[in-house]
């Protein structure tokens, strides 16, 4: 499938007294998605939802708190995002259906899966965070600069331009100034996931996950070693495939898009 | 409390003096013998006429060797009789529960008769966040409600139920109760957050700039907090602002620069080496001070420590152009320029730091008369003359016009205990 779209809507649906951005594109069977660390900037498709959308009708909500999204201060440990998570599946409409889920966002898929299997039904899962050996340390994305951390979520830094660069086309003071507010509000929450270790004990939690499991690895990955492919392996009762994407970083679907929706399409038949 | 022993090359071989600092640099021999003589110089500056005595709290940090300002506090309390022990203080998000803060404080007001200032800073990030693993996104929310606990546990006069979001706790019993009434002093130290000036304007705590720039470039941070209290329709009284200042006095402004040149070099540019990604991690400024654009000192800080290893990085990779304008470490003279440290005679001091008292409008100026790796004679030479000739004449500012509602009331002297010896 080489077609690639780019129509899309973005709406802001009521969540929790505020709002989430939820983006839709495409026709065909339904694919949720949820986003790593840089979220959904606004702008353009992510380039995994314009490779997806092409034969799917691709759903991705914002979580809260990252772009677009409002911040809830609500959400202060791993229990209260993983019940946030499970409402927001039903609020935008992507409960049953597979999703492909990168980063901490497929942390928190994986953990919703443990506790409500009916949520998803194949889970793509994209270098999910969750585990963690002190002898193969997941790296400290945060106590970094800005500079180090964009070279280290993918293998080439101009991937997530969208997010870490100013956007030309906005030159209004006030605007520049929200955008970098929300670019700092998306950064708080991804740390928030994760700080200071990424590791919420789900290993005592991977054996409920029956739903099935794609593992997807970008082979350049210097924030979640792919050596976690193989500790996710273990602890996951059904791990439908594994894949490795070469010259990939840690948000190996910004890196390789065409690659990682080819993946998408085998994974789920 | 700075560790007075880093190699000479430090910022070229460590990429930072705070968080991951090599444990290797640091000699326990060395630790003994400069704990000693920090608590000695306290004891020194008590004894020779400072209304106060300071101590802070850090982590994982070269520069400041005071994982525990309660520690050091208790043998302040028993060791001087009438200065103030002021605590800058306790990091109220780090202790678990908050519970523990009100109660060590209630014990030093015990000990020291009531001298006890309490401050409690929400602290800087490369403490909280990353020595301590707090996430960045809760720390605010963890100090609030740790704020309003140690508070609710030292004026309530009943056991009471609190349900926290972090804490929760069935019984809160104080025991011991501070002496002061309704409890002592809060003074709440900052460096740069506008949540801070908010925090202490809406709540009538002191603001506390505790700058590692001097006084010319904390005027603005200074400056917010009265715009604050302007808004609120509330008096500037300057006791209601504290400043931190770096001070050496000597008998002329010549022998001045020939004294305090190595400690403030030392300072300057090996103890501020703090590496650039501890400095600003997400969620540690609010949405408020992002806006504002206001930059923390731990960020200036390391912004400054970053340009100078680039420069180095510049001029060693081209070794034979000309150095560049920022290039390596600051000069001393630089430093005196831009008022990071204050020097002089008695009379310039004395000058310079009613400057500093009248233009940023503080009533409570922390001297620090130590800094860097100065040895312990100048030390005490420093706060020997900063006490004899200079204090007397800066400690009057505004205490006939204004009442300081932020000073320890001790018990009076009849009522307390004397140390036996």
């Amino acid at each position: 499938m080489s077609a690639v779209s780019t129509a899309f809507t973005a709406r802001q649906l009521p969540f929790r007294g505020g709002t989430v951005k939820v983006v839709e594109a495409g026709e065909g069977p339904v694919v949720g998605y949820l986003h790593g660390m840089v979220g959904l900037p606004s702008g353009e498709l992510p380039p995994l939802l314009a490779e997806l959308a092409a034969d799917h009708r691709v759903i991705a909500p914002s979580l809260p708190g990252f772009t677009g999204s409002s911040y809830l201060d609500e959400l202060r440990v791993l229990f209260d995002w993983v019940v946030a998570l499970s409402e927001l599946v039903d609020v935008c409409g992507m409960v049953g259906a597979p999703v492909v889920a990168s980063s901490v966002g497929a942390m928190l898929a994986l953990e919703l899966a443990a506790v409500r299997p009916e949520a998803f039904s194949h889970l793509v899962a994209l270098a999910p965070m969750g585990l963690w050996d002190g002898d193969d340390p997941v790296a400290d994305a945060f106590g970094t600069t800005m500079t180090e951390q964009r070279a280290m979520l993918t293998a080439d830094p101009a991937a997530t331009a969208r997010f870490f660069d100013d956007d030309p086309a906005v030159t209004d003071p006030a605007e520049r100034i929200e955008l970098g507010v929300s670019r700092y509000l998306t950064r708080t929450s991804a740390a928030s996931l994760v700080w200071p270790i990424p590791e919420h004990g789900f290993d005592q939690r991977a054996h409920l996950v029956r739903n099935a499991v794609s593992l997807v690895w970008g082979t350049a990955d210097r924030l979640v070693p792919p050596s976690y492919s193989d500790r996710f392996a273990a602890v996951l009762p059904n791990v439908a495939g594994r894949y490795r994407v070469n010259e990939a970083g840690h948000l190996v679907d910004w890196d390789r898009p065409i690659e990682v929706a080819a993946i998408v399409r085998t994974a789920l038949g | 409390m700075p560790y007075p022993d880093l190699p000479k090359d430090f910022p070229d071989r460590y990429r930072s003096v705070w968080v991951d600092i090599d444990p290797a640099l640091y000699d326990p021999a060395v630790g003994h013998r400069v704990y000693n003589e920090y608590i000695d110089q306290l004891e020194y500056a008590a004894s020779v006429g400072f209304d106060g005595v300071g101590i802070n709290e850090h982590h994982s940090n070269a520069y400041g060797l005071m994982p525990s300002p309660n520690l050091i506090a208790s043998t302040l309390a028993r060791s001087t009789s009438d200065a103030a022990i002021v605590v800058l203080g306790d990091s109220v998000a780090l202790y678990n529960p908050p519970i523990r803060v009100a109660e060590e404080m209630a014990m030093l007001d015990g000990i020291s008769g009531g001298r006890l200032v309490a401050g409690f800073p929400v602290g800087s990030p490369m403490d909280t966040v990353f020595a301590y693993g707090t996430n960045p996104a809760t720390l605010r929310e963890r100090y609030h409600e740790g704020m309003e606990l140690i508070q609710q546990a030292w004026t309530r006069d009943d056991v009471f139920a609190f349900n926290g979001r972090y804490n929760k706790l069935r019984y809160v019993n104080c025991w011991p109760r501070p002496v002061q009434k309704p409890h002592p002093p809060i003074w709440i130290p900052g460096g740069g957050s506008v949540d801070t000036w908010d925090y202490c304007a809406e709540n009538d705590l002191v603001y506390c700039y505790l700058s590692y720039f001097g006084y010319k470039a904390g005027l603005a941070t200074m400056q917010g907090f009265w715009n604050k209290m302007d808004e609120l329709g509330k008096p500037r009284n300057p006791f209601q602002g504290a400043f931190a200042q770096f001070v050496g006095v000597a008998d002329s402004e010549k022998e001045a620069y020939e004294l305090y040149r190595e400690p403030a070099e030392y300072f300057f540019n090996s103890c501020l080496h703090v590496y650039a990604g501890f400095a600003d991690p997400p969620g540690y400024k609010t949405p408020n001070t992002v806006r504002s654009g206001v930059e923390g000192m731990v960020e200036r800080a390391a912004r400054e420590a970053t340009a100078r290893s680039e420069a180095k990085a510049e001029a060693k990779a081209a070794p034979k152009a000309p150095r560049p304008a920022a290039s390596q470490a600051m000069p001393f003279e630089t430093m005196v320029e831009k008022g990071y440290v204050i020097i002089g005679s008695p009379d310039q001091v004395i000058e310079k730091l009613t400057e500093v008292g009248t233009s940023m409008n503080v009533g409570h100026l922390l001297t620090l008369a130590h800094f860097g790796n100065m040895d312990n004679e100048l030390v005490r030479h420093n706060t020997e003359l900063l006490a004899r000739k200079v204090l007397p004449e800066v400690q009057p500012l505004f205490e006939h016009e204004w009442e300081d509602k932020w000073w320890p009331k001790p018990l009076p002297t009849a009522q307390r205990a004397e140390p036996a010896r």
